[in-house]
């Protein structure tokens, strides 16, 4: 009984997700994107969650749901002066658009072509704790990683900060 | 385990954070003693790692390796450094209070493709990856004032987030079809006789693709050219430089230590890869009027180049690309030094701006033409015995005709190399004071020249180091 | 039943619209939420994968955790460039940005 829990909640999640993430692109003004956005994220933290993987699920919605949509947010309402119906128009060249849609789906299907011909074995073992696996990980074997990722957030701020600043900001 | 193998990219890191101190603290501008404490910290970590270049250790189960192939890319990495710090004094004074982020910066861009060059773990490639990526977006919009700057910002980190997105794609699939992500464990785990499933095979496709926007390959190439012009000076010699060996150093990684079981499925794609990208760069680079740009096309050429030497998978090819990465340091920022030190003086990078180099600034000009000879491969330059080794790999491991097309288009591509020479011997001189050249800058330029007529001349030690240091599969 | 297919079919759907939206939208930061959609296919990839083929550890859920990372760097350095673009420009379209051409 609790598989076809599972199956409808995949479904339903699956379904959310693709369509906000769809809304993302069609439409036509960009706080209705940057909403669709959020509820995109939203989304596949859901999905997470029906993957066992709860940390990763709160991660992403303070992460991506939280932080990255405000900043998003933020943006939008910055820059945005013009009528908002036409602030997110798809590209000026029909060329563009149809060629980009084509080998949107032609990429789905090869890409899904390859999932579904290949035969997946379900792996084995015994599952460890997620939280206390993932600090095992970080600060042992990926330890470099993790301080290239510290620096990275670093100098992502002081980038930020500098570009967004200007010329003559004090 | 010996951590102090690990000390050239702590050192680094760290001197990119105690040199954004130094600037914090010494408001508004930045103390000229920024420049030396970075000069020199980066000489002390090159001297360290030659001296401890035969040691080796392989780090955390894997997946992080000191090996020679990492140690000779470190080398690599830190005198291209060293040298774009050394010409762009001049250039750099325009970055004004933010002068000493922008050495902070390059720094930690070099911090990240020395964890690139080391990574035996696809979770270390991609973190060093997009530490080395990002820093580049900020610097490539570091001329705040300059509108084309800003774009060449923008236009970079689209293409490579972009990129990122479809390497990791690919990523993850080859992780669902090996159950790991160290190199090592993925070999052992795909190199099963059976076919490859279709799912790896997907892998291994994203993967090539996110790589050869990275190396900037025809037709993945859009918009590289724009992000080379559109940037500072100095941020494209070393874009166009260290970013492009240290793209070549996680691709030889990936497909070598990780996918060498696979090497009948790539091998054919690098090959056309290679010569649509050696056609396209030299044919567009013609036809180029700007230095800057011509540059920019050149480089995509020579990525071309570099990837024969992976097509042909063999010793002779693995080595004459490690081989070509470093002699095209030398090349390449010797010319684009020259370039630096002529936008400085007359504010242009167009192929006018050259007229009468040659009697303004002898110095300039011969360097620059030996430079520009040696990229186009004649001999007896530093390119001539790279492209040789290249050339050679790739009629060893049957590939007469990439041999071909890469031997006929490096002669194309002697005549727009020359047309920079021509510019500056006999085009006409409407300026003639003399350009005034800073003793760094001096001492970069010797080093570029010193070292391309030395490798050309004697190409023995370099290349018996680059065939300890070739990964082979 | 729901299997490791359905959740790298649903990735790959959620991948190929974010690509979509690279290529056909021209608003710089409707194109940075596109490569977000990517990304975040990505991660759903990594974080099935680690619950289906590879229980025994937590090396996908790692990876997604590094993504997540360096995709909020990514964007936070995107959005300045955007705003610096915007000071001088007054507009976000890349279609109008041509002062570099081919």
């Amino acid at each position: 009984m609790t598989l076809t829990l599972h199956d409808a909640t995949f479904a339903l999640l699956a379904l959310l997700t693709l369509g906000a993430a769809l809304g993302v692109v069609l439409a036509r003004n960009i706080v209705h994107s940057a909403f669709l956005l959020v509820l995109t994220f939203l989304g596949v933290a859901g999905l997470f969650l029906t993957l066992d993987a709860g940390f990763l699920g709160l991660v992403q919605v303070l992460v991506y749901g939280g932080a990255i949509s405000v900043l998003v947010v933020f943006a939008v309402m910055l820059l945005m002066s013009e009528q908002a119906g036409q602030t997110n128009p798809p590209g000026a060249s029909r060329f563009t658009r149809w060629a980009g849609g084509v080998g949107a789906v032609a990429l789905a299907l090869a890409l899904g072509a390859a999932v579904c011909t290949t035969a997946w074995e379900p792996g084995s073992g015994p599952r460890p704790e997620a939280v206390a696996e993932l600090a095992r990980l970080m600060l042992g074997d990926y330890v470099v990683p993790f301080e290239a990722a510290a620096v990275l957030l670093l100098l992502a701020v002081v980038g930020a900060i500098i570009l967004a600043k200007g010329e003559d900001g004090r | 385990m010996p951590y102090g193998l690990l000390a050239p990219e702590i050192a680094v890191t760290s001197l990119g954070l105690v040199v954004l101190g130094v600037g914090l603290l010494s408001r508004p501008r930045p103390h000229p003693a920024v420049r030396v404490l970075a000069v020199s910290g980066l000489a002390l970590v090159l001297c360290w790692v030659a001296l401890t270049f035969t040691r080796q250790a392989s780090f955390f189960g894997g997946v992080y390796q000191v090996d020679s192939f990492a140690s000779f890319f470190r080398l690599l990495f830190l005198s291209a450094a060293l040298l774009v710090l050394l010409m762009s004094g001049r250039y750099a004074a325009r970055f004004g209070p933010r002068l000493a982020e922008w050495y902070a910066f390059l720094l930690f861009a070099t911090a990240g493709m020395m964890v690139m060059a080391g990574s035996g773990d696809l979770i270390a490639l991609y973190v060093g990856l997009e530490l080395m990526t990002v820093s580049f977006y900020v610097l490539s919009g570091y001329l705040l004032a300059d509108a084309r700057s800003a774009e060449a910002g923008l236009k970079y980190l689209v293409l490579g987030a972009l990129s990122s997105a479809v390497m990791l794609f690919g990523m993850s699939l080859v992780f669902a079809t090996a159950r790991s992500t160290v190199f090592t464990a993925i070999a052992a785990a795909v190199a099963a006789p059976a076919p490859s499933p279709p799912a790896l095979l997907a892998g291994i496709a994203l993967l090539a693709a996110g790589f050869a926007f990275k190396v900037a390959a025809v037709p993945f190439h859009m918009w590289a050219p724009d992000i080379y012009q559109g940037a500072p000076t100095p941020v494209t010699a070393y874009l166009a430089v260290a970013s492009k060996a240290a793209a070549f150093a996680a691709l030889l990684r990936v497909f070598l230590a990780a996918l060498p079981g696979q090497l009948p499925d790539w091998q054919p794609v690098v090959a056309l890869l290679a010569a649509v990208t050696i056609v396209a760069g030299n044919l567009i680079a013609l036809a180029q009027t700007d230095v800057k740009r011509l540059l920019a096309y050149s480089s995509i050429a020579q990525a071309g180049y570099l990837l024969v030497g992976l097509s042909a998978a063999n010793p002779y090819g693995l080595r004459g690309v490690l081989f070509y990465a470093m002699l095209y340091v030398f090349a390449n920022v010797g010319a684009f030094a020259v370039l630096t030190l002529v936008e400085v003086d007359t504010g242009g990078t167009g192929l006018d701006s050259f007229n009468g180099l040659g009697q303004r600034a002898p110095m300039l000009a011969m360097v620059m033409t030996v430079c520009l000879l040696s990229l186009a491969g004649i001999p007896p330059l530093a390119g001539f015995a790279g492209k040789f080794y290249l050339f050679a790999g790739a009629v060893q491991a049957g590939y007469l005709w990439l041999a071909f097309v890469g031997l006929l288009m490096s002669m194309v591509s002697v005549y727009y190399y020359l047309s920079v020479a021509k510019a500056m011997y006999i085009g006409p001189a409407e300026r003639t004071a003399p350009v005034t050249v800073p003793s760094p800058a001096r001492l970069c330029l010797w080093v570029c020249l010193a070292a391309t007529l030395a490798i050309g001349i004697y190409p023995g030690p370099l290349s018996a180091l680059a065939q300890v240091s070739a990964l082979l599969p | 039943m729901i299997g490791i297919s359905h959740y790298l079919l649903v990735a790959t759907a959620l991948f190929a619209i974010g690509a979509f939206g690279v290529v056909a939208k021209r608003n710089a930061i409707a194109i940075l939420m596109s490569i977000e959609l990517m990304l975040n296919a990505v991660n759903i990839n990594f974080v099935a994968i680690d619950r289906y083929l590879a229980p025994g550890g937590a090396l996908g859920q790692l990876f997604a955790v590094f993504v997540i990372a360096v995709a909020a760097a990514e964007v936070s350095v995107g959005l300045a460039l955007v705003i610096s673009i915007y000071r001088q420009r007054r507009s976000v379209n890349l279609d109008d940005f041509n002062l570099l051409k081919w």
